[in-house]
């Protein structure tokens, strides 16, 4: 019964959506749906969750109830925020983004609850090639050039992650399955030169989908170009189920003892995911691209934990969480900058974002989208008390802890070259006075706009700040997965 | 396997890597389809030869239906919406892509003498094989600008990879190869619909006028 409402009901109100021509009957069905799925997601925080096992293929661990709640809450969120958004966007076609954006969940929800490394491959690739299309909302020669930039790049990772996949299987060939339980049981019998083989292959390809660098070349473009609620679920969820893909792997190295072998690969990326955002983020035009290369610094964060281990695999889980929420609302919070200026341009110079006004003086104009893009600034750039601020500090202790000093410092520097780049925009941004030309005027904010950041505001608050009991449990059962 | 299906199986190899090789070298957008859809072939009939039953049966019609009835047939449709023959300039020239794609061959080769399978071997020839047509795609991928050359490179790669899955033939259930298969056609399905937004907002299906993004 779960597993329609979570898998069935979702892809099969995206083809219903397909065939329905009313604005409003769309985004009942929309919300609806995610609603449901919301509520059915929640159901299973009671539980324990190593208890829900469906069948071979399907089932539940600590981590994929993680990764089912953050997709779930963030769809709820934007399939509220959508009743505003499209309003404003009337004149354009929503039948195929909606159905991508209904299918996509349900793809995102088999990613989570796959135990087969095939049916993750497949979930996966699913979830690429569906939200391919709702990048291309605007229609316009620079989303088209995102979408082509996104699939290609995308479909190049996948195709190593497949690759990588029959590489385990390979080396599996003496239990014949690539069930994950069958793997993790049997790790020590596989055979080593080709599991080596299969873990590159594997994590540069997942690596590819979560955007480390030097495979994130497509993210500046994606979430620069892709609308605001498309960018939230992608920078929040899709990333989400990435990591857990990554998190598989990497389960399976525990188990066949080769955590040496894969921690410096991970540092390595990490460390350069966070440089090059650092670099990228310091003179950023376009407010949607910077969140692009935010996001590639986050995922640096994401691996870096799970390269340092220990310790640091709690945070490491924490801030997969804490970044999702994060995400969500400063990309819903773009959605609305840019609906009401037309623009993304953050600063005078040209660049990509040329034409379009200067976003100036949010807060005086938009009061409240102005006040959650300073909560959402304070939230990523990781000031206390928030979560992302935590999980980076506990990052931080690990390394201390265990005496690399130099990743301490570039971690160190990084951080606070983002931070500075970051400040200097959204400060900008918000209190900034608009160029003289264009005389300041209140703009009017719509209330379903407004309340998706509400709700993942009050989310973030109780992923971060006031840290419910099962949340803890639930970080605590999955980061014991890697003996965290 | 009898030693006769093992000789059909290395001569259906070397035919696959021989014929990624004239597509490296052809600039016809017909003819590289056409040739496609051969390899797509004589790739469909290597399941059966090595483990000859109604397993490798289906997998062999699923295969001729999708890649060479169906992806040739879109990819067909998008040239003609595209309207466009010919590959004009490659980033790298004809004669160097064909001596780049022999090297990359013989480094198949190399890889593959370092790798030893914890199982019996079906052929020597089968690893080296897999790796180069995985290999070439790749290089068709980045050599190229136009768009549908980008996505024949990458289906040419995933024949690379169904060689690969022949090794795990016997142990992986149906359902995910049929899973794994539709999805690379839907995959070819999104990105034929887009060579065709290229080609209406760009005017051409190349992929050297995408430079609007960048830092």
């Amino acid at each position: 019964m779960e597993l329609i409402v979570l898998l069935g009901l979702p892809f099969f109100m995206g083809m219903v959506v397909f065939f329905v021509n009313q604005d409003r009957f769309k985004k009942i069905l929309f919300l609806s749906t995610t609603s449901l799925h919301l509520l059915t997601t929640m159901s299973f925080w009671q539980r324990k969750p190593h208890d829900v096992q469906f069948n071979a293929f399907l089932g539940f661990d600590a981590l994929s109830l993680l990764i089912l709640g953050l997709v779930s809450i963030l769809f709820f969120a934007v399939s509220i925020y959508l009743i505003g958004f499209l309003k404003e966007e009337e004149h354009r076609s929503n039948r195929i983004f909606i159905a991508c954006l209904l299918c996509l969940l349900s793809a995102m929800t088999l990613v989570t609850l796959s135990r087969h490394m095939g049916l993750l491959w497949i979930a996966i690739e699913t979830a690429t090639l569906l939200s391919a299309p709702s990048i291309n909302f605007y229609r316009n020669p620079r989303s088209i050039e995102a979408t082509w930039k996104y699939l290609l790049i995308s479909s190049i990772g996948v195709a190593l992650a497949l690759l990588g996949t029959l590489f385990l299987g390979v080396s599996a060939t003496t239990i014949k399955t690539v069930f994950l339980e069958n793997i993790l049981n049997n790790a020590a019998s596989l055979s080593p030169s080709w599991l080596k083989l299969s873990i590159i292959f594997l994590i540069v390809g997942y690596g590819t989908k979560m955007g480390l660098a030097p495979m994130h070349t497509w993210k500046p473009d994606a979430y620069g170009e892709a609308p605001a609620p498309v960018g939230a679920i992608m920078s929040g969820a899709l990333t989400g189920c990435a990591f857990l893909a990554i998190f598989r792997v990497t389960q399976i190295c525990f188990h066949a003892h080769l955590e040496k072998f894969v921690s410096p690969i991970f540092i390595l990326l990490g460390l350069l995911s966070l440089g090059i955002a650092a670099i990228f983020i310091l003179g950023q035009k376009d407010f949607n691209r910077m969140l692009g290369y935010s996001s590639v610094e986050h995922m640096g964060i994401l691996v870096l934990g799970l390269g340092l281990g220990g310790g640091a695999i709690w945070a490491s889980l924490f801030h997969a969480v804490n970044n999702a929420f994060a995400k969500g609302l400063i990309f819903l919070v773009a959605g609305n900058l840019y609906q009401n200026f037309r623009s993304k341009k953050v600063s005078a110079e040209g660049g990509p974002a040329a034409g379009g006004e200067i976003i100036r003086g949010v807060i005086h104009q938009l009061p409240a989208t102005g006040l959650f893009l300073i909560l959402g600034f304070i939230v990523i750039a990781g000031f206390p008390p928030f979560g992302i601020f935590y999980s980076e500090l506990l990052i931080l202790k690990e390394a201390i802890l265990t005496q690399r000093y130099m990743i301490v410092f570039l971690y160190f520097l990084f951080l606070s070259v983002i931070f500075w780049g970051f400040s200097e925009v959204i400060l900008g941004m918000a209190f900034g006075k608009p160029a003289d030309n264009a005389p300041p005027k209140i703009k009017k904010e719509n209330i379903f706009t407004i309340i998706p950041l509400a709700i993942l505001t009050f989310v973030l608050l109780f992923s971060g700040v006031f840290v419910p009991q099962f949340l803890y449990d639930l970080i605590n059962e999955a980061s014991a997965l890697l003996g965290g | 396997m009898t030693e006769c299906n093992g000789m059909w199986l290395e001569l259906a190899l070397i035919l696959i890597v021989f014929l990624g090789v004239i597509i490296l070298g052809n600039n016809r957008l017909g003819t590289i389809i056409q040739i496609f859809a051969l390899q797509s072939f004589v790739l469909s009939t290597t399941p059966l030869l090595i483990y000859p039953g109604l397993h490798a049966v289906a997998i062999m019609i699923v295969t001729i239906i999708l890649k060479v009835i169906l992806m040739p047939s879109l990819l067909f449709w998008a040239m003609r919406h595209v309207s466009i023959r010919w590959e004009v300039q490659p980033l790298i020239g004809y004669g160097k892509t064909l001596i780049l794609g022999g090297f990359l061959m013989s480094v198949a080769f190399l890889i593959s003498s370092k790798l030893e399978l914890p199982a019996k071997e079906i052929s020597n020839l089968l690893i080296p094989s897999a790796f180069s047509v995985v290999m070439m795609g790749f290089l068709l991928l980045v050599s190229r600008f136009k768009a549908i050359t980008q996505v024949i490179g990458y289906l040419v790669m995933e024949n690379g990879i169904f060689l690969f899955a022949l090794l795990l033939l016997e142990k992986t259930p149906l359902l995910v190869e049929m899973g794994i298969l539709l999805d690379i056609f839907v995959g070819v399905l999104v990105m034929g619909i887009v060579v065709n937004h290229i080609n209406r907002e760009f005017g051409s299906g190349s992929t050297i006028n995408l430079t609007n993004l960048k830092d």
